[in-house]
């Protein structure tokens, strides 16, 4: 990789060019995807060996865990506790909440395990907003047609279909359930356009739309008839004879013991897989976003999709480097924020898909046109003075996260452009769900960033966290009404005979174990 | 350049520090596992509450472990403690806002017995006016108490230093609760919700 331009010389170049008002050239959107988007590096995919998506590229590092032998025995299961319950719901995020909410406001008896408290998720760190097509100039039909280009045609159509047609109820929902959201001087919502979309449709709070969404659901829960189980992550599920999943096993981090619970239906919504550091791109997510759910389902054999391919997101911090890979939100572009490179010219238009903007940054870096900081910091820039100088006070008031991340490495937002990089930020695929949310195997739903189909090969910003309700509501009810009248049957592990028999088949090695849990910084300690 | 060490001292444990780095990556830098006490490593899940002593310094302070950066001589402790809340309400038992009042003291009856210890206030990491706050709710300026707790993160340690049980917190979130549950319904999101219900719009594929 060509070395790029000095920080002094970049902030040089920066101070001399940022008045001009230079419209990038357009760039050939395929190529440019296919030489610098880290999905296409043919060197990081392998063909998975065994399962429903036998055949299927994968990335090596989830190929491995996917392919990886089970924590649980047997063994462990003599003595363990048994409890029983209506619903189990894994994962404490939004989707795991509005799920479980649903299923108890429906009456349901419900638990819900999740592997740290209640709310540490990806949901309380979004900062952009949520999509609904609200606005007089606006049709689900826009938003529809976006969510489907930008997903590359990939996308299943009538989970969108279903995704922009609830979006508006999603969002009475959550105001229902105490969520604010910002508002005009009449008490109008008002949206901001999203990077690839034709409308402004973005609904938010401050850049805390995530953090209002999650204490707001997260008193909901808790107020409510559920049972939270903290610090108890799921490590493998259950069957019962008919190959139903009938329930899931529990290890609890603080007594680092097993518990059995028995359910009628599982709604999985353990969220995504940043924390695996794919091509080793630092990540957005929580410590917990490890792709658990998708391995335990994949092992019951539910049907998986799209799992080559990852959301980076454009502006990452690069520097300093303690910051490496937390996410600065797209809102900031949205707002009219420029990218420039070390020359501190424009290369790209700031505003098409994530997709687009940070394989035009990758290219920069590439082509020795980055800033490179030295120490593997390199990256470009983000113009936040511009947009200040233009708006005093702008920054104050519509962005006060980015500032307080500012605050944090001694930079201000407002003076000095920020350094940023591609960060690995969003899973697009995942469990195969039909409109109701169910996966390929009886009995098991999987909602929010753990299940694919709706986003196809990118996301727009705005519509996980609309997936997350719009989904995480439908399973929550339908599991609720698949309980009546049906009671506990025998429960089993049987299929991880199958896993083993088929991986000793294979010729894979079964030396690792998974799912992982955290990353083994976090487990074993180390640097990050 | 080579930077010079930092010291610090973490639960008890010395450490070396090559460059500056959050409390949690300190942790993990020195070769310890820690899970708990860690959740989204930006500020906003409240997961990673941290007492700080500066070096030379006796004042303790109540921190977030991943937006405290090390310095020389700094000692540092977790604290990773459940924080129940003893309060529990639907807002769906609100039949309408002139209820609101009368609820929340049935709700938080301890909250009208604040002593202004200012405890509460002292320990926010996100330096909010708590104290404040569960004042104008008990005066039933539940948009104004709520507005307070903008940033709040849900990390409880207000609800650890109340010595009345107060659980200040929950008493925020009440109020933002209850300030968007009772609001004038948006007109833009209303019509929409209204024209798709009388069947306006069909998707085409
Ligand atoms: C920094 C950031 C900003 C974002 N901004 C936006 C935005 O502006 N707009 C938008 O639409 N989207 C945004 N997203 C994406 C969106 O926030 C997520 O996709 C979405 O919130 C995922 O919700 P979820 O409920 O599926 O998963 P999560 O919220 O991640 O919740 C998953 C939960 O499951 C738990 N869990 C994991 N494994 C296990 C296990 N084995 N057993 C039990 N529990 C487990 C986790 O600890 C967690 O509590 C953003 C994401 C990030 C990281
Ligand atoms: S108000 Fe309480 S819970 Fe909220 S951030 Fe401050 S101390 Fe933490
Ligand atoms: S800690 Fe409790 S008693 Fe003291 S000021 Fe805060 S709310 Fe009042
Ligand atoms: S880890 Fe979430 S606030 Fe520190």
């Amino acid at each position: 990789m060509a070395k790029g331009i000095s920080r002094q010389a970049a902030l040089k170049n920066y101070h001399a060019n940022r008045d001009k008002t230079v419209t990038p050239e357009e760039l050939d959107v395929p190529e440019l995807l296919k030489k610098f988007h880290p999905d296409y590096d043919e060197t990081s995919m392998v063909s998975l060996q065994v399962g429903p998506n036998k055949g299927d590229k994968c990335h090596k590092q989830l190929a491995d865990l996917l392919q990886s032998d089970a924590m649980i025995d047997e063994a462990d299961l003599a003595g363990a506790p048994v409890y029983e319950t209506d619903v189990l719901v894994i994962g404490g995020g939004g989707a795991g909440c509005a799920a479980a909410l649903v299923a108890a406001e429906k009456g349901a008896r419900g638990i819900l395990a999740t592997k740290l408290r209640l709310g540490d998720s990806n949901t309380v760190m979004a900062e952009g907003g949520i999509q609904a097509s609200i606005e007089k100039n606006d049709t689900p039909q826009m938003h529809f047609d976006d969510t489907i280009k930008a997903g590359h045609h990939c996308a299943d159509k009538k989970l969108v279909e279903k995704l922009v047609m609830e979006a508006p109820d999603v969002i009475r929902w959550l105001i229902q359930h105490g969520m604010q959201f910002d508002e005009n001087q009449f008490g109008d919502l008002v949206t901001r356009r999203a990077g690839g979309t034709s409308a402004d449709r973005v609904v938010y709070y401050r850049d805390y739309t995530g953090l209002e969404m999650m204490r707001t659901l997260r008193e909901g829960v808790l107020n409510r008839n559920v049972d939270v189980w903290e610090y108890n992550p799921v490590v493998e599920l259950l069957t019962n004879e008919s190959g139903h999943c009938a329930g899931a096993i529990v290890m609890s981090l603080n007594k680092k013991s097993y518990t059995i619970i028995k359910a009628q239906a599982v709604i999985m919504a353990t969220g995504g897989i940043g924390r695996l550091h794919l091509n080793g791109f630092p990540t957005s997510n929580h410590i917990g976003a490890t792709a658990d759910g998708l391995i335990l389902a994949y092992r019951l054999g539910a049907k998986l999709r799209d799992i080559d391919s990852f959301q980076y997101h454009p502006t990452g911090m690069a520097y300093p480097r303690h910051m490496a890979g937390s996410l600065i939100t797209e809102g900031i572009r949205s707002a009219g924020a420029r990218l420039l490179n070390g020359l501190g010219e424009r290369f790209i238009d700031e505003l098409k898909p994530r997709d687009c903007v940070t394989s035009a940054i990758l290219k920069e870096c590439a082509e020795g046109r980055g800033i490179d900081d030295g120490d593997g910091v390199k990256g470009v820039w983000l113009d936040t003075p511009t947009l200040e100088r233009e708006n005093p006070g702008f920054l104050e008031k519509r962005f006060p996260k980015v500032l307080l991340t500012g605050k944090m490495c001694k930079i201000n937002p407002k003076e000095e452009p920020l350094l940023i990089y591609p960060t690995l930020h969003y899973q697009n695929g995942g469990a195969v769900i039909d409109e109701k949310g169910i996966s390929t195997v009886p009995g098991l739903y999987c909602v929010g960033e753990v299940s694919g189909g709706m986003h196809g090969r990118n996301r727009i910003m705005g519509n996980a966290l609309l997936e997350i309700i719009c989904f995480g509501r439908i399973a929550g009810s339908e599991a609720a009404e698949l309980i009546h009248g049906r009671g506990h049957k025998k429960v089993t592990i049987e299929h991880l005979s199958r896993l083993r028999r088929e991986l000793t088949h294979a010729g894979l090695p079964m030396v690792s174990k998974s799912p992982a849990l955290f990353p083994d910084y976090a487990k074993q300690g180390g640097g990050s | 350049m080579k930077e010079k060490e930092i010291n610090v001292n973490i639960n008890g444990k010395d450490i070396a520090l090559p460059t500056p780095m959050s409390a949690i990556q300190a942790v993990w830098h020195a070769g310890y596992p820690m899970v708990h006490g860690v959740g989204c490593l930006e500020g906003v899940c409240g997961a990673c509450k941290v007492l700080v002593r500066r070096a030379g310094g006796t004042e303790i302070t109540t921190e977030l472990g991943c937006q405290t950066m090390t310095e020389d001589g700094m000692q540092i402790i977790f604290l990773v403690f459940p924080t129940p809340n003893h309060h529990s309400y639907e807002l769906s038992d609100l039949k309408n806002s002139w209820e609101t009042q009368g609820h929340f003291h049935h709700v938080f009856p301890e909250a009208a017995h604040c002593r202004h210890c200012s405890g509460c206030t002292k320990s926010c990491p996100k330096d909010i006016d708590v104290e404040k706050g569960v004042d104008l709710a008990v005066e039933g300026k539940f948009r104004e108490a709520g507005e307070l707790f903008l940033e709040c993160v849900m990390c409880g340690l207000c609800l650890t230093s109340c010595p009345e049980r107060i659980t200040p917190n929950h008493v925020g979130i009440f109020c933002r609760r209850v300030s968007a549950y009772f609001h004038i319904r948006p007109s833009n999101l209303i019509n929409r919700l209204e024209e798709i219900r009388k069947g306006r719009f069909k998707i085409e594929y």
